[in-house]
């Protein structure tokens, strides 16, 4: 789309000058409702080209172009899009103004327009952002408040209703004329239930003994006895982790610097997820654990991973409020939210709060040692400093002693070179070596030798070289010296050594060096090595590395040298083992507000924004949070049960996990831009729940895994198709065509016997032996493994609310060919003929019941023994083709 | 999702929640971009490091002039301490119809140079490695975004089912490594797929391409019995789209097998055609996306080697030796996708995060040096093939080559730029992601018309 220029001429030449009484028209009615209802859109991020801010740019019009016609209502841009009568454009988007307003515009276009030139431009005036009623209306800024359950009609499905959660799908599903699809049995819901709560398949012990108990608890008992099992908050962990962009390493520049303390994070999330940590607690020990007092501190601590493991600042912000509150406070960095009550204000509120805080380690040890560490730890890197200062002193004062032999070892040279006799009295041989090796290239990139070969080439007198060999030495040494003061003037330039080190300080400031030619000069003479990608520089003549100067160094320096490594080897052998610890976080020492970065634009600072909670979310205007950091106000702001998100987030978190969508597809995003509820009764109950049950996740697993819509089979009901295609109501239970990446290596280890079962520990590699749940594995923030990509993993660089599922050749090729695969078949044939003998229709019984919890049919039964029958490869390799089949049917890497 | 939703949200174009919760084989299916595109494909060439631009393709003889002397003006802001500007040790010389001046280090590249339209006024956010190729990969500094080669992927779908859409190759890891290629929030189908290039055999190129023990025969059987197996679950199971996906994925697979054995082994090509390739990873690499591109993949990716080469802080003498190691790949592989008939239908882009200072730069504690820091306000990326028109410079630096001041790009203008050439409104591709529509150019970004074909 091309621009309009002509706008511009259209624009000035209809609109008039305002006088006294359009100006009063325009500034109490007019620019207020520009302001609330098109600032967001319209003022620096100019949207369609169009700014509403300043009487300039709104003359301009935008790329559509001009917003008004003088006059002439009908014919302005501006009118159509607010009646929603253009084709295209219909503002606001979000919703139509009142009728009132459209008048005001459509009157203030007819009386011509007139926009006067404001005092200050209106544009970044956030910090008076006020969030309006009407904002606050929106439904889930609303208390949660419990609905009372929906009676049903026995006709309608009453029957079918297990638990209050299906009366409120039922009711929904009455409306809507579907009738809900019938129970799919017990295999399968034991299968659904173990693999949600556990990640892990049922045993075929399991299924037997469920499906034995008729006990009218018999589903109550398997609930218990799994949420009682310590690998259901190895799942339910790990889905927080995919939140928590949880990984064992840092996103450094070029590396992967691991973080071998962040698997104790994972290892707090595990264990409050096992022991039902309440949701309240556990919101607040990962945003302010460090700052509660002593007593409830201690068992709350390793939450701050969750702040401490990724970046800072921003990412804190973004995370925080999205995780925890389905608010996509982010968007506000640079400009208010366009569409939630969220003032650009509020999110340097909260930036003030994440940036008064410190990234630190709360160790995990006596006080003592960690002083003993730390101190020891200084003392090395002092030592390693000293010896390092002395020996670049030597380095440097041996390149100065040498380069005054210079025409004695370029004589020496040709004395070689020449089968002469060679002088050598105070000649050192491997100096003169170099001196060999380096004079018989001729090719230099600069022309400070060029004389010395072209005499070379004369069939020179001795007398010719010693003079040449001179000259050298006196250039040699003036370059050397020149060097010197190089690095003396940049030495003081910088402020000296603390200057270098300062990253700001090396930044502005300005510093000499030798020319380039004179530079390739000097690295050939006192330089060390250079090798970058194929491009080598060997050491200079008369450069000696570290390792190598102890020759050189004689009498008390030599011993002095030797004292120091003596002094550095003791202190080395002294230093006590790494002390573990939680990656934690700490109030700064001075607390700060934040200032609005305008635009985003960290050099363009606005409005000091007080530290404080969103502004929506607080009764009134919020009150700055005065205690530290403030980050213990922040977090009880929101684990609170007035606060209407936190608990409807989680719940719907929860739900999402066991019907692969929640209440609120974009679990994320409970803002305007986010998708409504479809069953808000529903949400607002569980929420209601959770806060009744003291915040217990475990209540809110039961209430859902108990329910019929859980049981319900995968078939769609007549008429579902056409009237709910998406299934938001869940007429039937929803498929998943493959499980997530951990099920689906942990379910395989199960059924093969190699899982190790052990809880919790440091993170270690995918690998052959590795058996341990995929849970343990390490999570690279840059080299994420093949297989967690292959398997939908999420990017561990950012908040992950939901994996989506990826099936194709490459996961197919994982089944056909992967030598895990082809392992774990050797294992399960092991296994089974180990627990079922050797007879062929026994081991195909017990893989069938191994998979998939039951036995086969007459059919599946023939075409197992049909096939290993007829297998080439016969005996084991037969049984592994087989196997390897049975473990990629879509039966055991699917839950129906 | 049932089938027909599934199709339906494919066949409504995009920005309409398409394509999340459950997804299969049919994401990769081609679709069609807004408007007619110019180019189908993509090969982006990624000199990671930095290239210089002083001392390539934009040559700046004021450097000589004021060679050893501070940059006239007030100080700038430069990612380290920077001294005095620098000339460039290489000599620029006209070439072809354009007489477009390029370095003696490309001296391939330059006698094609007509086919090529150099950029000399990008910019871009970031000093540092890491967010500037976060910039250039996925339009923004933060990684979690999808990379380019993600959304020319989902925007487009593949040609080759056989294959996967997005393909990169790097030795080992480049810089940030996967989360340069990751798709992000979409998904997985549209993640580059990660080939390390230091080997050869297509079977060390791609994990379980091959099975190393069946013989093809009984692998046939196998499938033949996977799929018995799963027809009767899926008749137990009902209906289901992603359930029948699943099933479908282990014949695709099976299928790529032989496809990828054959395109990823380029000891296929002649010897005369391999040569000219042959002289480094990054040349192999030219060639495998040669291959790729014309078995329909859709975007190729090759960086040019492990970490961070092209990052001269040191010595900008070392960019003659990448350079050596650069210029006949990339010349070969224009003379190739011209005598294939695909030079018209790919875009090529030659990039780098960004460029380097005019300034020689010492590194503080080394204090002594010959090389140039890293330098956002103005560097140089090449374009070539489909859409683009050869043989044009477009934009310029100022008299040293420090900062772009006339027709300034910055990096969202060369991303809505490709997708122009593929056929996209970039403003216009949209994913809807956490309640709202994401683009790659984010709310920025403009066409550069003025170098289009």
């Amino acid at each position: 789309m091309r621009f309009l220029p002509a706008a511009i001429a259209i624009g000035a030449s209809v609109c008039m000058a305002a006088t006294e009484d359009q100006s009063e028209f325009f500034e109490s009615k007019i620019r207020p409702l520009l302001a609330k209802e098109c600032y967001a859109c319209h003022t620096q991020t100019a949207m369609g080209g169009l700014r509403l801010d300043s009487r300039e740019s709104f003359l301009q019009g935008g790329k559509s172009g001009a917003a008004v016609v003088a006059g002439k209502p009908d014919d302005s841009l501006l009118i159509q899009a607010v009646r929603r009568t253009h084709a295209r454009l219909k503002m606001p988007p979000t919703a139509p103004l009142a009728a009132g307003d459209v008048e005001l515009l459509v009157d203030w276009v007819r009386r011509g327009a007139a926009y006067p030139e404001a005092k200050t431009a209106a544009a970044v005036a956030t910090s008076e952002y006020t969030v309006t009623p009407n904002q606050r209306s929106f439904w889930s800024f609303q208390p949660v408040r419990k609905p009372a359950v929906p009676a049903l009609a026995a006709a309608k499905g009453a029957a079918a209703a297990r638990t209050p959660i299906d009366h409120f799908l039922l009711a929904r599903l009455a409306v809507a004329g579907i009738a809900p699809s019938p129970d799919a049995g017990r295999r399968t819901w034991l299968r659904r239930a173990t693999l949600s709560l556990t990640g892990l398949p049922p045993t075929p012990e399991e299924v037997d003994a469920f499906l034995r108990d008729t006990s009218p608890k018999a589903y109550e008992t398997v609930v218990e006895r799994l949420l009682a099992s310590p690998h259901y908050g190895e799942r339910w962990g790990r889905h927080w982790l995919d939140l928590a962009r949880y990984s064992d390493g840092q996103l450094a520049a070029g590396t992967d610097t691991p973080f071998p303390n962040a698997f104790r994070y994972r290892d707090w999330v595990v264990e409050a997820f096992n022991k039902d940590m309440p949701y309240d607690r556990f919101v607040t020990a990962q945003i302010a654990a460090d700052l509660l007092p002593a007593g409830e501190r201690e068992p709350l601590l390793g939450g701050l991973g969750f702040q401490a493991l990724g970046s800072r600042g921003d990412d804190q912000v973004d995370v925080t409020t999205k995780v925890f509150l389905g608010l996509t406070v982010g968007c506000a960095q640079c400009h208010d939210h366009k569409y939630d009550p969220i003032p650009t204000r509020d999110y340097y509120s909260l930036l003030g709060v994440f940036r008064s805080s410190q990234i630190s380690q709360h160790p995990l040890a006596l006080e003592a040692d960690v002083k003993r560490y730390e101190g020891q730890k200084k003392r090395i890197d002092a030592m390693k400093e000293t010896i390092d200062d002395f020996l670049q002193l030597q380095q440097k004062l041996l390149v100065d002693t040498l380069a005054r032999h210079t025409a004695r070892y370029m004589i020496a040279t040709w004395q070689t070179l020449n089968s002469r006799t060679v002088d050598n009295a105070g000649i050192d041989a491997e100096t003169l070596q170099r001196w060999v090796g380096y004079l018989k290239n001729p090719e230099r990139e600069h022309p400070y030798l060029n004389s010395w070969f072209a005499l070379m080439k004369q069939n020179p007198t001795e007398e010719q070289v010693r003079a040449e060999a001179a000259r050298y030495q006196t250039f040699a040494l003036k370059l050397i010296d020149d060097a010197k003061e190089v690095e003396d003037k940049n030495y003081v330039a910088f402020g000296g050594r603390k200057g270098i080190k300062n990253e700001a300080t090396r930044q502005y400031t300005n510093i000499v060096s030798l020319s380039a030619l004179e530079f390739y000069q000097w690295r050939e003479l006192a330089a060390g090595p250079f090798n970058v990608d194929g491009y080598r520089a060997p050491a200079g003549v008369y450069y000696y590395a570290a390792k190598e100067l102890d020759r050189w160094l004689g009498g008390n320096v030599l011993e002095h040298l030797k004292q120091l490594r003596a002094e550095l080897a003791a202190l080395e052998k002294d230093m006590p083992p790494a002390y573990p610890f939680f990656h934690s976080l700490k109030d700064a020492d001075k607390p700060a507000d934040a200032r609005i970065a305008i635009r985003g634009d960290a050099k363009n600072l606005g409005a000091v924004a007080p530290r404080a909670f969103l502004e929506v979310l607080s009764p009134g205007k919020p009150e700055p949070f005065r205690e530290g950091s403030g980050r213990l106000q922040l977090a009880r702001a929101i684990a609170s049960s007035s606060n209407p998100l936190t608990a409807r987030v989680i719940v719907n978190r929860l739900w999402q996990q066991h019907f692969g969508q929640g209440i609120v597809r974009s679990t994320s995003n409970f803002g305007q831009m986010g998708e409504r509820p479809s069953n808000p009764e529903l949400l607002d109950y569980l929420a209601a729940r959770l806060v009744e049950s003291g915040w217990s996740l475990k209540a809110i697993q039961r209430e859902i895994v108990l329910s019929a819509a859980y049981s319900a089979s995968t078939q769609t009901p007549a008429r579902a198709a056409e009237a709910d295609p998406d299934n938001r109501l869940l007429s039937h239970f929803p498929a998943r065509p493959r499980l997530d990446m951990e099920s689906l290596r942990d379910s395989v280890l199960a059924v093969t016997g190699k899982l190790n079962r052990a809880v919790g520990g440091p993170s270690q590699p995918i690998a052959d032996g590795n058996h341990r749940r995929s849970l343990y594995l390490t999570v690279s923030r840059t080299r994420l493994d093949p297989t967690f990509v292959l398997f939908d993993f999420p990017d561990a660089n950012a908040t992950a609310e939901q994996r989506p599922v990826t099936i194709g050749p490459l996961q197919g090729l994982f089944f056909l060919n992967s030598p895990f695969i082809a392992r774990q078949a050797d294992a399960l044939n092991e296994r089974v003929q180990c627990e079922a003998g050797e007879a062929v229709p026994a081991r195909i019984e017990r893989a069938y019941k191994l998979l998939y919890g039951r036995a086969p049919d007459a059919g599946e039964l023939k075409l197992g023994i049909e096939y290993l029958a007829a297998s080439s490869a016969g005996g084991n390799a037969g049984w592994r083709q087989y196997l390897q089949a049975l473990l990629g049917s879509a039966e055991f890497t699917s839950v129906n | 999702m049932n089938r027909r939703t599934f199709f339906e949200t494919l066949g409504g174009g995009f920005g309409m929640a398409a394509l999340q919760g459950v997804l299969q084989g049919a994401p990769s299916l081609v679709r069609q971009p807004h408007f007619a595109p110019k180019a189908k494909h993509v090969i982006f060439l990624f000199l990671n490091g930095g290239m210089s631009q002083v001392d390539t393709f934009d040559p700046k003889p004021a450097l000589a002039k004021y060679d050893g002397q501070p940059m006239p003006g007030p100080k700038i802001k430069t990612d380290r301490a920077s001294g005095s500007l620098m000339r460039s040790p290489w000599s620029f010389q006209k070439y072809g119809q354009s007489g477009i001046e390029v370095s003696e280090i490309f001296p391939h590249v330059a006698k094609r140079i007509d086919d090529f339209c150099v950029v000399r006024s990008m910019y871009t956010d970031s000093g540092n490695h890491g967010p500037s190729l976060q910039i250039m990969n996925c339009g923004h500094q933060l990684p979690g975004r999808p990379s380019m080669g993600s959304w020319v992927t989902y925007g487009l779908g593949t040609e080759n089912q056989n294959l996967p859409g997005f393909v990169v190759l790097c030795p080992g890891f480049p810089v940030l490594g996967a989360s340069l290629w990751s798709s992000g929030y979409m998904p997985s189908i549209f993640n580059g797929v990660h080939i390390q290039n230091a080997e050869i055999e297509p079977e060390k190129l791609i994990h379980n391409l091959r099975n190393a023990e069946l013989t093809p025969t009984d692998q046939q059987r196998q499938l033949a019995l996977l799929d018995k197996l799963n027809r009767k679950f899926l008749a137990r199971a009902g209906a289901d789209t992603g359930l029948e996906a699943a099933v479908a994925s282990m014949e695709s697979a099976y299928r790529l097998q032989s496809e990828a054995t054959e395109v990823f082994d380029i000891r296929k090509e002649p010897a005369a055609v391999r040569e000219r390739y042959d002289i480094s990873d990054f040349g192999r690499g030219c060639l495998m996306a040669l291959r790729l591109v014309e078995k329909g993949v859709r975007m190729v990716q090759v960086y040019y080697g492990n970490f961070q080469p092209w990052d001269s802080h040191d010595d900008i003498r070392v960019h003659a030796k990448l350079a050596q190691k650069t210029d006949g790949a990339i010349a070969a592989l224009v003379d190739d996708l011209k005598s294939r008939g695909l030079f018209d239908e790919t875009l090529i882009l030659v990039a780098s995060e960004f460029g380097r200072t005019p300034m020689i730069q010492n590194s503080g504690l080394e204090k002594l040096g010959q090389g140039r820091d890293h330098n956002t306000p103005g560097f140089t990326v090449l374009l070539a093939g489909g859409g683009i028109k050869g043989g044009t410079t477009y934009g310029a630096t100022d008299d040293f080559g420090f900062a772009a001041v006339e027709k300034r790009t910055h990096v969202h203008d060369l991303h809505a730029t490709m997708l122009h050439c593929l056929g996209f409104d970039h403003t216009k591709l949209t994913y809807r992601h956490a309640g709202r529509d994401f683009r790659l150019t984010d709310v920025h970004g403009n066409v550069i018309r003025d170098i289009l074909a």
